[in-house]
C-alpha cells in the first residue's frame, strides 16, 4: 500500500485522537467520518500503518495511561479506571491484566514495594518523576 | 571502537518481533526477560555480525519523540537493500505501507516504509 500525504496526516491525525481520553469519546466511525473516510477504509489503513485497530489502540492507550496513574501512586484502582475512561472495572482489570500480565491492584503493590533506581528499563517502565525521585 | 548494536523503539516487542522477523526477514537472535520487558535484538541474515535491539517505548518522552518524528515523516533507521525496486514489491505484497515509494536520491535511491511499531523506516539502495 502506498499512502499519499493527506492519506498519512489523517492516520496520524487519527492516532493523536484516539490518545485523547475525552469523555464522551467519539466512535470509531464517528472518527472516520470526521477525517472524510470511510470506517472500512479507515480501519484497514490503520491497521496496516499501525500494526493494531484504531479501537485496539485507543484501548492501549488507556491502559498505558492507567499505568502511568497507578505508577505516580495518587489514585486509588477504581479512580485510575474511571479516569482513563473504563466505565466496568471488571474489563479495565481484565484487560489490563492482558496487557502487562498482572492486575491493575498487583501493579500498584509492586510499583509501592520497588526500590525504584533510574536505569535503562526502569525508565523506560514509565513511571514520571517517581523513579527519579526515589533513587 | 565498533558499532555492532544499535536499536529502534517499538510500541509493543511482540508485535515489533513478529515484524521484522517474519515479514522484514531479519532473524531472531537474543530474547531474554528483562523485568517486565524483554532483550530483543534481530540480525539480517547478509550481516548476522550487527544486531538491532528492538527496544520498548513505554517511556512518555520517548513516546512523544517517537510519535512526533513520525508524524513530520521522519524515518527513524534505515537498512541497505540490494535490489530496491524487488524490496518494495516484495514488501507492499506483504502488506506494508509505504509512505515514499523507490526515489532516486544522488547515489542513492530511497524508500520510506511504516514499520506497524511506531516508526518510519528508511530503505536504501546504492546506485
Amino acid at each position: 500500500m502506498l499512502l499519499r500525504h493527506d492519506g498519512f496526516r489523517r492516520l496520524c491525525e487519527a492516532r493523536e485522537r484516539l490518545q485523547q481520553l475525552d469523555d464522551p469519546a467519539p466512535t470509531i466511525e464517528e472518527l472516520a467520518l470526521e477525517l472524510g473516510v470511510s470506517p472500512f477504509h479507515f480501519i484497514r489503513q490503520f491497521e496496516t500503518v499501525f500494526g493494531v485497530t484504531p479501537h485496539q489502540y485507543r484501548i492501549q492507550a488507556r491502559l498505558d495511561r492507567a499505568k502511568a496513574l497507578l505508577a505516580a501512586g495518587d489514585l486509588s484502582v477504581t479512580d485510575v479506571c474511571m479516569e482513563v475512561g473504563f466505565s466496568s472495572l471488571g474489563s479495565f482489570s481484565t484487560l489490563f491484566t492482558r496487557r502487562f500480565g498482572e492486575p491493575p491492584s498487583a501493579f500498584r503493590r509492586r510499583v509501592d514495594a520497588a526500590d525504584l533506581t533510574p536505569g535503562c528499563l526502569s525508565l523506560m517502565g514509565g513511571v514520571p518523576g517517581r523513579s527519579f525521585r526515589e533513587a | 571502537m565498533r558499532i555492532k548494536l544499535t536499536s529502534v523503539m517499538v510500541d509493543d516487542q511482540e508485535k515489533g518481533l513478529r515484524f521484522y522477523t517474519e515479514v522484514l526477514g531479519f532473524r531472531k537472535k537474543h530474547d531474554i526477560p528483562v523485568g517486565e520487558y524483554r532483550w530483543i535484538t534481530v540480525t539480517s541474515p547478509e550481516e548476522p555480525d550487527v544486531e538491532l535491539a528492538l527496544e520498548p517505548n513505554a517511556n512518555p518522552a520517548a513516546k512523544t519523540f517517537q510519535q512526533a518524528m513520525f508524524a513530520q515523516g521522519i524515518p527513524l533507521a534505515a537498512f541497505e537493500v540490494g535490489d530496491l525496486a524487488a524490496e518494495f514489491s516484495r514488501l507492499s505484497g506483504a502488506g506494508v505501507a509505504f509512505t515514499k515509494p523507490p526515489t532516486p536520491a544522488g547515489p542513492v535511491s530511497l524508500a520510506v516504509f511504516a514499520d506497524t511499531c511506531g516508526n518510519l523506516i528508511q530503505l536504501y539502495q546504492r546506485m
